[in-house]
């Protein structure tokens, strides 16, 4: 009994299950106190003690199949001592004749019930790493690797045919066909093993996950080439990480705002210990907030991108002290208001609809930045962080880089976010590397990904 | 009180009002037999928690619950020492201090005579006992709830460790107090993060997953004796292809016991499409997932 217990952990071991000792033991001392001929208890047991997770459950389950059911299906049956020693026998011969390969071996063991280094192998084909370093991802390296165990089991196949048909003095016709039988059952479970996928376990988690993958896939696609439909996922994204956002601001500040001794308090507190400020109680230091400026090019080739960000902007609203926004093309307008009092969607609806701004002329930059130092300045402070999307293609005109200078100057953080992939900047009319001097930030922002990569910077 | 064997726990459980498979009752009859910590997981509304409160139940033993949560440390779960009585006590007897000082001829004489004294100031007295050191240091067995263990931080679920594996814990100002009897432990879980493979070997671990059909119609029966048995198949049905969808949250076993409840309270008789909607809000937590539930109402009731 122990030891086919034992054996038991060491298939469970071999499949990559920690087992402890202690797990063992507890195991073997609990199998006396209930009764073992109930096969429910006896596997619940097995099962609490060795598999510890609902991952590891399904797994185990199988293997607990396999090793209780299927391997001992031959002593079960109507078998005479004779045909068991037959097999042995023939398990013998073979194992002459393929000495020296290991995965025969283990092919070999499992038909005479020890699955152990068949199941290493197994796992060991699952778990096979792909190698990236092709370029391409196939699937081509284990699927060659199975199929040469496949070839291997065909292999024995065939040998143990043959070893029946070259005796047939040997064997009796009846137990030369129980024995064929017994092998090709055999060997049909190894090959189902073999081509059994490993799969996530946990339903609930596989869906899950799988939506996940989806969802970041669509993070990696460029703003551009999002369908109506996937922007309204990409709307789903941004709630969600929104929220996980506003949950990581809030809880950092519950556990990490220590200010100054609070006299007050902690003299109140002391009442209670006759005088004795035995409890000293600090005053919560206010969250750091920041203010966000900022500038968005609305021109057709970058208002996807920006549309998300002054989304995921509004939507964190109480991060910030305050967020102004402008928009521009040619000249510029502020939007703020828009934005404050309208639900997201709709004011990005509204300032494409309302804004007095002429979408379909020239972007010109020089002449937005121009308007921004005669208008604007004053929203610009030493707390304030400045966020430019554009692609800085000015269609020739002044740069007028001088300005963004002087901006930069007044504000804490000039960060400007490119639409463009980066081989892009500065070809043409992209005035990227003027601007790129008075910068303290400079990314390029097509995707979802990097967005959020950008916005938790700001945030955390 | 004891468990005799598996039999008898299912019996006692289900007197107590809790229906289980034989597997919960396996592993809950060797907790019992080894005294060795339950670690239970699965989703949330299977009725986790409520196998303690069965348990306590069945058994007549007290319960006694800790609910984790992040930032949940010693002092609230095992002891917190009560410096306001000692303040007092100590002020209270200021003159018997004089005394006993009194014959001292040098100051490290003094400090002699009340060191001779400490237990007085460091006892039991000015302890106050959380959940766990209650569950030690009780005088009957107890049946011990730790709530949420993964709610909790990897300090706490440390030193839960040196608890579960000993039960024993050490209080510096007193000494190590063992446990006079080994109470009953059981952890839940809602697979929020994993717990480490060391607070695992000390536990036997089940996961109890949504039930099959026909427990579950027990469960409703066992909570609702009232029912009518075709209006709980029903329910039952749909609930479990309710679960099937791709829902946000899906609906548990107490969520079942309570859309069967008021379908009685409706007096409805039979469950049909429009009940179905008209009572979603029972079983649907989130917007989106009753309007999925409206979309595949076909599927649901056939």
């Amino acid at each position: 009994m122990v030891n086919a217990i034992l054996k038991f952990v060491q298939c469970c071991r071999t499949a990559g299950y920690r087992v402890s000792t202690s797990e063992v033991i507890d195991c073997i001392s609990q199998l006396s106190l209930i009764n073992i001929l109930e096969e429910e208890e006896f596997r619940s047991v097995l099962r609490a003690n060795f598999a510890k997770s609902r991952r590891e459950q399904a797994q185990f389950d199988r293997l607990y199949h396999l090793y209780f059911h299927e391997l001992r299906q031959d002593i079960d049956l109507d078998d005479t001592e004779s045909t068991i020693e037959k097999m042995d026998e023939i398990l013998n011969d073979l194992q002459e004749q393929v000495r020296g390969s290991a995965d025969h071996e283990a092919i070999l063991d499992f038909l005479s019930g020890d699955p152990m280094d068949f199941l290493e192998m197994i796992r060991r084909l699952q778990t096979e790493e792909v190698d990236v370093n092709q370029g391409r991802k196939f699937n081509l390296g284990p699927l060659a690797s199975r199929l040469l165990v496949m070839v291997q089991l065909n292999d024995v196949r065939s040998r143990v045919e043959r070893i029946l048909e070259e005796n047939p003095f040997h064997y009796a016709k009846d137990t030369r066909r129980i024995l064929s039988r017994r092998f090709e059952a055999q060997l049909d479970r190894a090959y189902e093993m073999l081509l059994r996928e490993p799969r996530p376990h946990n339903e609930g988690i596989r869906e899950v996950r799988t939506h996940e993958q989806y969802l970041r896939q669509l993070g990696d696609r460029p703003f551009t080439s999002l369908t109506p439909k996937e922007i309204e996922q990409v709307r789903e994204i941004i709630d969600r990480l929104v929220r996980k956002l506003k949950d990581i601001v809030s809880r950092r500040y519950a556990g990490n705002n220590r200010g100054v001794l609070d006299v007050k308090k902690t003299l109140r507190a002391a009442a209670k210990y006759d005088g004795v400020p035995m409890d000293i109680r600090f005053r919560k230091r206010p969250p750091r907030k920041g203010k966000v400026v900022t500038l968005c090019d609305i021109s057709s080739s970058v208002w996807s991108a920006a549309r998300f960000m002054l989304n995921i902007l509004y939507s964190l609203q109480e991060c910030f002290t305050k967020v102004n926004s402008f928009v521009f093309v040619s000249g510029l307008a502020e939007v703020t208001k828009i934005f404050e009092e309208e639900e997201i969607n709709h004011a990005i609806e509204k300032v494409l609809k309302e804004v007095n701004i002429d979408y379909h002329a020239q972007t010109d930059y020089g002449e937005t930045f121009r308007q921004f130092r005669n208008g604007y300045m004053d929203t610009l402070n030493k707390k304030t962080t400045l966020i430019i999307i554009g692609d800085a293609r000015s269609n020739y005109f002044h740069p007028e880089d001088r300005i963004l200078e002087e901006m930069r100057d007044k504000c804490k953080r000039l960060i400007w976010l490119n639409p463009e992939p980066e081989s892009m900047w500065n070809t043409g009319d992209s005035e990227m590397f003027a601007y790129k001097a008075h910068c303290h930030e400079l990314r390029e922002c097509r995707n979802l990904n990097q967005l959020v990569d950008f916005v938790e910077e700001l945030i955390l | 009180m004891k468990f005799a064997d598996v039999a008898d726990v299912r019996d006692k459980l289900e007197k107590a009002g809790y229906v289980t498979s034989k597997e919960i009752a396996t592993v809950v009859f060797l907790a019992s037999v080894t005294k060795k910590p339950i670690l239970v997981e699965g989703p949330a509304g299977v009725g986790k928690t409520e196998l303690a409160k069965a348990m306590s139940r069945a058994l007549g033993l007290n319960l006694l619950r800790l609910q984790c949560y992040e930032g949940l440390d010693e002092s609230k779960a095992l002891y917190e020492w009560e410096y306001a009585k000692q303040l007092l006590y100590t002020q209270m007897v200021k003159e018997k201090i004089g005394d006993v000082i009194s014959g001292a001829q040098t100051l490290a004489d003094a400090v002699e005579k009340i060191a001779s004294h400490e237990d007085a100031f460091f006892s039991e007295r000015f302890i106050q006992p959380r959940p766990l050191l209650q569950a030690i240091s009780s005088e009957d067995t107890v049946v011990l709830l730790i709530d949420e263990v993964d709610k909790s931080d990897p300090e706490f679920e440390a030193f839960l460790l040196e608890l579960l594996s000993d039960f024993q814990v050490s209080i510096p100002e007193i000494g190590t107090k063992t446990a006079r009897n080994i109470p009953f432990v059981i952890l839940t879980s809602n697979n929020y993060r994993d717990m480490s493979d060391a607070l695992k070997r000390r536990c036997i671990h089940i996961y109890i997953d949504y039930p099959q059909r026909d427990l579950e119609i027990q469960i409703v029966k066992l909570k609702l004796p009232d029912i009518d048995e075709k209006l709980a198949a029903s329910i039952v049905d749909a609930v479990r292809s309710i679960r099937s969808l791709d829902l946000k949250k899906r609906p548990c076993i107490s969520e079942t016991i309570d859309w069967a409840r008021s379908l009685i309270a409706l007096s409805v008789d039979e469950l049909g499409a429009d009940v179905l909607v008209s009572t979603l809000n029972m079983v649907c937590k989130y917007k989106a997932d009753s309007e999925m539930v409206k979309a595949n109402v076909k599927k649901i009731l056939p």
